[in-house]
């Protein structure tokens, strides 16, 4: 830095074996020799493994008695160790940040075989971290308060298990669902495999603990519109569409939709895919969480046309839930910490031509089925077709839109299972001859196998092959199934009475919205991108934010609920800590140099700058930048600087690698 | 029985994948939905799933020497569903069929017919170059020669061999000549000098041949000035769309289909003569499936009064190929000998039932298939074979009205 008295600079400098890992391509004991001989470094060791507990002792012995003010770890990768030697020299009395790593292991001994490069390159890396050290400032640890709430998005059966974790830990929760009711695609499900369990058997006492759960504040029919700032500080505002019936007033006893001016159920519920009728007020299933209804304003006939006879009003007399007038309101929140968990959609079959959805009315999707299975469903749990007719022969194809790269590439995990489960569930139902039509059979799931061979004992037809065509059998309904037999060797025509389509699982309609809204990416098919496959599976680029279930990726409930309680445990390490340390190499600007061009603020992926319209020059909110300099290489009069990567700083470490290469 | 090995196979497929635009035929899963969505997959003894299998077992041989080689249509049905991308229609079997030439094995008679008319008159109807204009005789509209005066154009028909020599494409190619000078823009042909584009030479796995037909005819192409090169032939659209830019040999190329379709609201005005005719529209693979051009030919033929348009049950993307492509034309007889059957019979059934005048199409060996296949199935004289370019011209009062349909 100008003005830093650089004759009091005194580096050390250690060089790290990592075993074989670095020594058995870099020649150690030249380097550190070499460092020795460099400017400023007052001392230059090398060590088996610096960042074994001997290794810190060394670096925090030297500071002491040698008086080190500066130190160069080379070593690994800075993602791994850098808080290592960071700390070590904090505990030694010197400022953690007048630390530097060179990485001359990840970048050098293990990209080359050859002895003399590496040698050079690892000079180049070390002397670069030499000249950068030189430049750092003490730098001041950074906290920031955590507000003690969170907030869980998508009720299914992830957001509800990861709320109940969180209220049952004594936080308060705000669930917020877009749809009437919690339970999302699990409550749609007849069993849930393997163990056939009835899904609303399991489903609706975690919804009723939900809605009994004094910590849980439920906002149905609502979505998430905006959330601003960072880990520990979300405002969050949350638009609640109108129900038109009051949810304090209303007991749910749904007199209302007998009351009803339609005296028949004329619509199509969503809920049941369209398989069965609603009236204009509905509840989308027995159960449903909470037990309010909701008047569709299309279909009303009060709400579109502002004529109707008002049958409700009058079933639900004195308590006057109903509301016609109700608006749109939108409610806002502080939280610390936001756990995503907004579930999937089914891939929609009828862009495949072949497979003749929407054309045939006899080939079904899996979840319609699921519906016609349900007791709770529009054929109260009775398997029929549309004419009303029990299906004597029923064909499942597989991998509808997985593991195909015309849809999807991916396996969508869950449908091999569920395509098992239905075969047992229709053959128990009907006895119809079941022919699942399949490429690989996957079933790593505990209990999966075996639920395998007990569907294959109960006289189900397994074909190897991807089915190629649906085409009418004849005039009446009648399908063919074409599909080539790959370990018979031949091709195949099926002739059946349904078919039922496996389809995919994949990313929400809107999930690039809703990754926007929270901050988060997408991977390449689209789901929310976790922060590291393995070790960071429910974290995300946005420290507080967290995913779980299958806007993650496809899953099943086992796998779903498992993630739900890692992503609670997850939020409530954050908010259970109080505060949160921030990183220093944010962004800052240098308020005399800043013309208030807003050339950054755009810019700025995490929306992090923003402007002081009274002094007109660009704030940077340290808690929300995330030091990626994209403002400080656009500013165009360099009025945006970043910590540790200040022009002196960055112009020293370039130095250092070109003088050595 | 040896055990099998599988020696050299995988390297034969990488090396197939290698050639082709699409996905390497490795990352087959042995799924069948290419043998199963293959309109002669039942009657192949190596569906395209099975050529893979044997090939990467080692077994290339005996996939060499089988009749399925020579089953393949071109309809790119498999390529297009292959949930792995695999290019099977033009990279797998043309790779396959040059490996079987190469390896001593004769193609079928018919087709070895083909190929000396290939190689000695340097079209498959074996018809002199001299020939090349015969259509144009008596037109009624100047047709410039370009082969002798060079001058710019907008647009340089490359005429197609069919279109040049056979009698009942004669005809579509004279409307067609009227249509484009009705159009107002400058057109010419490449007359005596013009070749054959060689898309059916690569689908027959003489990949050679069509390098040196690419060389060329790019060679003829570049001495002349134009804004579009235009064809009657799907499969020339192909073969100048996607295999001569492999070669470095980039045209702007339309399908007649598409350049009418960008100039309908000019034709529209003049299209005034009722077709009073119930129309069903077949589609072509090379245009249709192969490359997803399906609106163009179906708002050309709605622009005609009178015409109403029903749907087959196959159609667009699920069309069933008319069984002309990837050398078909000249196999019927090896296919139908080999336990397959013409689809061209099956298709004009399709078209039948849905009680349609006029079966539309839009390439040139449709014709010839389709009005062959009316005779054979007895619908001659109640289900019309006519390409769109005659309904066009018709309404445009361009053409003496085609047999009118009962």
């Amino acid at each position: 830095m100008i003005g830093q008295d650089r004759s009091a600079l005194r580096i050390g400098v250690y060089v790290c074996h990592c075993g074989t890992n670095i020594a058995g391509v870099v020649d150690v004991e030249a380097l550190t020799s070499w460092a020795a001989g460099l400017p400023h470094v007052a001392l230059a060791r090398h060590y088996k493994y610096m960042c074994s507990d001997p290794g810190q002792e060394l670096v925090k012995r030297d500071i002491q008695e040698h008086n080190l003010n500066r130190i160069v770890v080379a070593a690994c990768s800075p993602n791994l160790h850098e808080p290592t030697f960071r700390r070590a020299a904090e505990n030694a009395g010197l400022n953690r940040f007048l630390v530097q790593m060179a990485n001359i292991r990840e970048q050098v001994s293990w990209v080359t075989d050859d002895h003399h490069e590496a040698y050079v390159k690892a000079q180049a890396h070390l002397a670069a971290a030499i000249r950068r050290v030189a430049m750092h400032e003490p730098l001041q640890r950074q906290f920031v308060q955590i507000r003690p709430q969170a907030l869980v998005v998508g009720g299914g059966i992830a957001g509800i298990q990861a709320a109940l974790t969180l209220a049952d830990a004594g936080k308060d929760v705000i669930l917020v669902e877009r749809e009437p009711s919690i339970g999302g695609h699990m409550a749609m499900f007849d069993k849930t495999f393997p163990t056939l369990d009835c899904a609303a058997c399991i489903l609706t006492p975690k919804m009723t603990a939900v809605k009994l759960h004094p910590n849980i504040r439920l906002l149905t029919y609502s979505s998430v519109e905006s959330v601003e700032g960072s880990v520990g500080n979300y405002h969050v505002k949350i638009r609640r569409k109108p129900r038109y019936i009051n949810e304090e007033l209303c007991v749910g006893c749904m007199l209302c939709i007998e009351g009803c001016v339609f005296t028949r159920a004329r619509f199509p519920n969503p809920f049941d895919q369209g398989l069965g009728t609603r009236k204009p007020v509905w509840v989308p299933f027995a159960q449903a969480v909470p037990p309010i209804p909701v008047i569709d304003p299309e279909t009303c006939l009060e709400i579109a046309r502002g004529k109707c006879q008002k049958g409700c009003v009058e079933a639900c007399g004195e308590r006057s839930a109903i509301e016609f007038d109700q608006q749109e309101q939108v409610e806002e929140y502080d939280v610390g910490a936001i756990i995503v968990t907004t579930g999937f959609r089914t891939f929609d079959p009828s862009v495949i031509p072949y497979y003749g959805y929407g054309k045939y009315p006899n080939v079904y999707t899996s979840l319609e089925v699921e519906r016609l299975l349900n007791a709770g469903g529009p054929t109260a749990g009775k398997l029929v077709l549309r004419d009303g007719s029990v299906p004597r022969r029923v064909g499942i194809v597989h991998c509808v839109g997985s593991r195909d790269k015309n849809h999807h590439a991916y396996c969508s995990r869950v449908c091999c299972m569920y395509a098992l489960k239905l075969a047992h569930l229709v053959r128990e139902k009907t006895g119809a001859e079941v022919y699942n039509c399949y490429i690989d059979i996957r079933t790593p799931g505990k209990g999966f196998e075996e639920f395998y061979n007990r569907v294959q004992d109960e006289g189900v037809h397994f074909i190897r092959g991807k089915v190629a065509d649906v085409t009418p059998a004849d005039g009446n309904g009648h399908l063919t199934m074409t599909v080539d037999d790959t370990l018979l060797g031949s091709i195949r025509q099926l002739d059946v009475d349904m078919v039922i389509l496996a389809v995919a699982l994949e990313p929400q309609g809107d999930a690039n919205d809703v990754r926007r809204t929270f901050g988060i990416s997408c991977s390449a098919e689209g789901f929310f991108l976790e922060k590291h496959p393995k070790l960071a599976p429910v974290n995300t680029a946005n420290d507080g934010v967290f995913v779980a279930g299958a806007c993650q990726g496809a899953k099943d409930i086992p796998d779903t609920v498992a993630q739900a309680d890692a992503a609670a445990a997850k939020a409530l390490a954050i908010i259970d800590a109080g505060q949160i340390e921030l990183e220093p190499n944010t962004a800052w600007i240098e308020a005399a140099m800043c013309s208030g061009c807003k050339t950054c603020i755009p810019l700025c992926p995490y929306q992090a700058i923003s402007r002081d319209e009274e002094r007109a020059i660009a704030v940077i909110d340290p808690a929300l930048c995330k030091g990626c300099g994209t403002c400080v290489a656009a500013c165009p009069s360099g009025a945006a600087m970043q910590h540790l990567f200040s022009d002196e700083q960055v112009h020293a470490e370039l130095e250092g690698l070109m003088l050595h290469l | 029985m040896n055990p099998e090995t599988s020696d050299g196979g995988l390297a034969v497929l990488e090396e197939i994948g290698k050639a082709s635009d699409g996905a390497s035929p490795l990352g087959c899963m042995q799924c069948g939905l290419c043998a199963a969505s293959c309109p002669l997959g039942y009657a192949m003894e190596f569906p395209p799933r099975k050529l893979i299998l044997q090939v990467a077992a080692g077994n290339l041989d005996r996939v060499l020497g089988s009749p399925a080689i020579w089953m393949c249509v071109g309809c790119y049905t498999c390529s297009l569903r292959c949930p792995r991308d695999i290019e099977l229609t033009d990279g797998l079997w043309p790779a396959l069929r040059d490996r079987s030439m190469q390896a001593g094995h004769q193609p079928p008679a018919e087709l070895q017919e083909t190929f000396q008319n290939l190689f000695k008159y340097g079209n498959t109807l074996g018809k002199s170059p001299r020939q090349r204009l015969d259509w144009a005789r008596g037109l009624d509209v100047p047709v410039l020669d370009l082969s002798k005066e060079r001058r710019p154009v907008d647009v340089l028909w490359l005429v197609g061999c069919y279109p040049s020599y056979y009698p009942r494409n004669q005809v579509v190619s004279r409307a067609w000549a009227r249509i484009l000078t009705r159009l107002g823009v400058s057109w010419g042909v490449l007359g005596a000098k013009e070749k054959s584009v060689g898309e059916c030479e690569r689908m027959f796995g003489e990949e050679g041949l069509f390098e040196t037909l690419v060389e060329q005819n790019s060679k003829l192409l570049n001495e002349q000035e134009f804004q579009t090169l235009v064809t009657l032939d799907p499969h020339a659209y192909r073969a100048l769309h996607a295999f001569y830019p492999r070669h470095g040999a980039w045209y702007p190329v339309q399908h007649y289909t598409m350049f009418l379709a960008e100039r309908l609201e000019q034709l529209r005005p003049g299209l005034v003569k009722p077709v009073e005719a119930t129309v069903t529209y077949h589609d072509n693979c090379c245009v249709g499936r192969r490359c997803q051009c399906f609106d163009a030919p179906r708002a050309l033929l709605e622009a005609i009064p009178g015409v109403k348009l029903v749907e087959m049950q196959r159609n667009r993307d699920n069309a069933l190929c008319c069984g002309g492509g990837g050398g078909g034309m000249w196999l019927d007889g090896h296919i139908v000998a080999h336990g397959g059957h013409r689809l061209s019979d099956e298709r004009i059934g399709q078209a039948a039932e849905t009680g349609a005048d006029i079966l539309a199409v839009s390439c040139p060996y449709e014709l010839a298939r389709f009005e062959d296949a009316a005779k054979v199935k007895g619908l001659e004289g109640r289900l019309h074979v006519r390409d769109i370019i005659e309904l066009l011209a018709v309404s445009l009062g361009l053409e003496e009205v085609p047999a009118e349909p009962s």
